[in-house]
């Protein structure tokens, strides 16, 4: 997709601010500084070239040094007046500063020192570069990781080490395993570890989350053949279920991945929701018992109930 | 013909020109002088031109002002106000500005993403050499935002109040609210708006899960809260104190739980028969006694009393789900 105007317009005033405060950079070093390729620098760099004030004669021209340019160096010699950097607008400091405090929230006591200071700093920074943008939102998320396990996994992928993974499924069996790490995957708003299991002999994604304990073993990580691991969020085709569910439950529908959402004239609604994991739906519908009116199929609730009852038995022993 | 202009290279011509104008410059002067606007072919492909590149330049955070002059009577011009312009002073180290790249992905919205991107794109022009690669990078939280907050993210920062179509979840009743947008509060379960509903006279809170349809910003603006007024209408989406619940569990289950296990300090009840007793730390009942359902008989609470009655109510309504339609 070709790039839009304003992002390019915005990275060629950045160019222009930058290179205002740095004297000779290699046309690389310019690429890597603002994420582009060097065949995009260069066009930039012609594009700036030619842009100034009206008359467009030499001198009110954006200029750099011809000499310079030709060994792939870029110096700066005639702003026009462009060598202040512009300031955030108003949603893109509100953008940046809750993503950085959504990543202390939920990572700051996973990082180690270190990074938990450039982290820290870096939002004091943006937040004071964003001026009352930065009040406007306020970001309170649980943390997701343990500290001990994000450290192991991310220093295992990173180091290309063996890890010895103890892990939770979601059925609460628990397991322990050898495994070496391929990378981090992002979907579906989780963090995932993609690894190869020597016990299965086989690609595997453990949900990062439920990695309880993670230990870095003095053993590098072996390399295995495996198909490409890219199809490995195919969707399953898991069963149709619909839920009947009072207003209370509107939760449900907001925050489930639900197929379906039908609203009934008398204020209640239905769901369709498609069930890939049994144990998933039992736990929903635990958490959400006052709310359901009927399951179809009816199965379904009969599992959970049958656990809350058994619960419930297990308390009363208790008392 | 000459070689079309590129559109950017049309905005930079525009935005140089508007710095460095003695006053400002009049449509015609645009039209006449700055490169790229020859090319519009009749008035009406011009004016749609400029209207297009000026929204364009303010949605970057260019301030464009509006000239009015007396001498020349209605004529409008233009200019950029170069000291709202600039960025107020700041510099980043190359790992702070790799922090930055990562807080790009942790927006699951392609707008919100857009919007981080821009910011990232401006501070790398303060950034000290190229940002650094990080170890973390997989690892960074996702978080998603409904359509409502963009535009309310402006309503709170501009101070203008908003009309929106909102469900109730007590109820179900949809009905318009107008709002006086005063904070944006991201929490586990998603985005909330704290403001002042104008129809009822008193702080709301609402889900942006629930805002049904577009935010219609409405004309005027609002006095923002006092600090009590905004602490009053926050104070329930905190969470509360750092409390320790203890769990009996059976054995080799809910090791989830125990990875999370503190030592129990002054609790020392014995643990029930073929149980083990685990203190885990929590802040909010619900949050918790939604987690511990679903682990059945495998983990019954001990204490505190609140949250065992927050996970035996839990039970009970589940327990009827199989008696029958609305037991």
């Amino acid at each position: 997709m070709a790039e839009r105007a304003s992002e390019r317009l915005l990275r060629l005033l950045g160019m222009v601010a930058y290179l205002d405060r740095h004297e000779d950079v290699p046309i690389e070093a310019l690429a890597a500084q603002f994420g582009v390729t060097p065949e995009q620098v260069w066009a930039d760099i012609d594009t700036l070239w030619v842009t100034g004030t009206p008359g467009y004669l030499p001198y009110d021209l954006i200029d750099f040094d011809a000499t310079a340019y030709e060994q792939g160096v870029v110096r700066l010699v005639e702003a026009r007046g462009m060598t202040r950097p512009l300031r955030l607008g108003g949603r893109e400091a509100v953008a940046l500063v809750a993503a950085l405090r959504a990543m202390e929230a939920s990572l700051g006591g996973a990082l180690d020192d270190e990074r938990a200071a450039v982290l820290r700093s870096a939002l004091a920074k943006v937040s004071a570069a964003a001026g009352d943008a930065a009040t406007a939102v306020d970001v309170d998320l649980p943390p997701t990781l343990t500290p001990a396990v994000a450290h192991a996994v991310g220093d295992a992928v990173a180091r290309r080490r063996r890890l010895r993974i103890r892990y939770v499924d979601a059925r609460d069996v628990t397991s322990d395993r050898e495994v070496d790490p391929i990378r981090l995957v992002s979907e579906d708003d989780r963090s995932y570890l993609l690894a190869w299991c020597r016990a299965s002999q086989g690609e595997r994604l453990f949900r990062v989350d439920r990695v309880v304990e993670a230990e870095v073993l003095d053993v590098p990580a072996e390399e295995h053949e495996a198909p490409q691991s890219a199809e490995v969020f195919v969707p399953g085709d898991g069963d149709l279920v619909t839920l009947h569910l009072a207003s209370t439950g509107r939760w449900i529908a907001e925050t489930a991945p639900v197929e379906a959402v039908r609203d009934l004239p008398d204020g209640t609604f239905e769901v369709d929701l498609r069930v890939v994991q049994p144990a998933w739906l039992r736990h929903l519908l635990l958490q959400a018992g006052h709310a359901v009116l009927a399951v179809r199929p009816p199965e379904v609730a009969a599992d959970a109930a049958a656990l809350a009852r058994a619960a419930l038995a297990a308390y009363g022993a208790g008392e | 013909m000459a070689p079309a202009i590129d559109p950017a290279e049309r905005l930079l011509n525009l935005v140089i020109a508007l710095v460095n104008t003695s006053g400002r410059m009049t449509k015609q002067q645009v039209r006449s002088s700055v490169a790229g606007y020859q090319e519009a072919v009749s008035d009406e492909a011009f004016e749609r031109m400029f209207e297009r590149d000026k929204d364009t330049l303010r949605d970057l955070g260019v301030p464009v002002l509006t000239v009015t002059d007396s001498r020349h009577g209605d004529d409008v011009g233009y200019r950029i106000d170069l000291d709202a312009y600039a960025l107020p002073a700041v510099d980043l180290t190359a790992a702070e500005l790799g922090v930055l790249s990562l807080a790009v992905q942790v927006w699951q919205d392609a707008t919100l993403r857009a919007d981080t991107t821009r910011a990232l794109t401006k501070l790398r022009a303060v950034g000290q050499g190229p940002s650094a690669g990080d170890l973390l990078a997989g690892l960074a939280p996702h978080v998603s935002a409904e359509a409502a907050f963009g535009p309310l993210v402006e309503a709170v920062q501009e101070r203008r109040p908003v009309r929106f179509t909102y469900r109730a979840a007590s109820t179900g009743e949809v009905r318009e609210r107008t709002v006086e947008p005063w904070k944006l509060l991201a929490r586990r379960g998603g985005w909330v708006l704290v403001g002042r509903d104008r129809d009822r006279g008193a702080a709301r809170s609402f889900r942006l899960g629930r805002v049904q349809g577009g935010v219609r910003v409405q004309p005027g603006s609002f006095e923002p809260p006092t600090d009590d007024e905004l602490a009053a209408a926050t104070a329930a989406w905190s969470q509360g104190p750092k409390r320790l619940a203890t769990l009996a569990v059976a054995p080799d289950r809910a090791a989830a739980l125990r990875a999370r296990a503190v030592p129990g300090g002054a609790d020392e009840r014995p643990a029930p028969a073929g149980r083990d007793l685990v203190h885990v730390p929590y802040r909010t009942t619900w949050e918790l006694a939604e987690e511990l359902v679903a682990y059945g008989p495998a983990v019954l609470v001990v204490g505190p009393g609140e949250l065992r009655h927050a996970v035996l109510s839990l039970l009970r309504d589940a327990a009827r789900l199989d008696g029958g339609e609305g037991a």
